[in-house]
């Protein structure tokens, strides 16, 4: 159990990694570039372990509706914006507007979809994420001075 | 993270609340090429598709270079990274930390990460210093998160 959070914690320690050394690239090159290279290795990476344990194409790929693939277009942006925001506003406040995007944007596609869920979570979650955008914006709030 | 003019600050703000709604879609998207196919079927597509994408892109646009000189040839690497977290979220998402485990503790390895690049300037990035506002903003931001991850009843 230990073991696989530590395994989910590096994951989120991989995301940041990546996002730096995009970051990196996009300064020597832009953030387009970064985001082709960074598709491309990931790419040839996920065939040569394909390769060697198998089983890329089982189950039945070929079923799934056609919006699903384009998972790899959007996936461009969202690495080049990231890779052109680390070097302007840092890795935790990229990595926290990221996140905060991702959750708030979560919520509407869950309620557009009709997932279930509870309405006062939602509410209390979505309220938090929004304040601390407020927050860190550096909005004067009334209680400073 | 020091201040900067105005302008700048709510596009950058607004540019990154996209990305992470774009974060949502891919999400979406490849976790139903994974109900249908396997694990790294859906994170091989996104990077198949996502190359073909980006090389179009880089055609119609041709965006400039801002230096000559070669970068180092570790940068190339984020990739590999980005790979390796697809296949370690799978591991652990059908462990008993479930999909809102993974996904909790993946945001507590981010941020931690995030921040101490920040404060040490790693990979030739630039080096700051959080503010007491940005700890402020990081607990409101992780608080709501683990509220709609924990009881938002899906994640």
């Amino acid at each position: 159990m230990i073991w696989f959070a530590a395994l989910a914690i590096l994951a989120g320690v991989l995301v940041s990694l990546s996002r730096q050394i995009n970051g990196r690239l996009a300064l020597s090159t832009s953030a387009l570039e970064s985001s082709f290279w960074n598709h491309l290795v990931g790419l040839v990476f996920i065939t040569i372990v394909a390769l060697l344990i198998g089983g890329l194409f089982a189950g039945a790929p070929a079923a799934s509706p056609w919006w699903a693939y384009l998972g790899g277009p959007v996936g461009v942006i969202f690495i080049a914006a990231g890779s052109w925001l680390i070097a302007r506003i840092g890795a935790a406040q990229t990595a926290l507007l990221i996140i905060a995007g991702q959750m708030v944007s979560g919520v509407v596609l869950d309620i557009a979809m009709g997932a279930p869920g509870n309405p006062w979570a939602r509410i209390i979650g979505v309220a938090l994420i929004l304040a601390g955008m407020l927050v860190s914006s550096g909005a004067r709030l009334p209680l400073r001075r | 993270m020091s201040q900067r003019p105005a302008p700048y600050q709510f596009l950058y703000f607004a540019a990154a609340f996209g990305a992470g709604g774009l974060l949502s879609l891919m999400v979406l998207f490849n976790g139903t090429l994974a109900a249908y196919g396997s694990l790294l079927f859906s994170s091989w597509v996104p990077h198949l598709t996502g190359s073909i994408a980006a090389i179009i892109l880089l055609v119609v646009l041709r965006p400039k270079r801002a230096q000559t000189l070669r970068p180092p040839l570790w940068v190339y690497l984020g990739g590999i990274s980005g790979a390796v977290t697809v296949m370690l979220t799978s591991a652990t998402m059908n462990t008993a930390l479930a999909l809102s485990g993974t996904i909790a503790l993946g945001l507590a390895g981010q941020m931690v990460f995030s921040l101490f690049a920040d404060i040490r300037g790693l990979f030739g990035l630039p080096q700051r210093m959080p503010t007491a506002r940005d700890y402020a903003a990081l607990t409101l931001i992780i608080a709501g998160s683990l509220i709609l991850i924990f009881f938002g009843g899906s994640a």
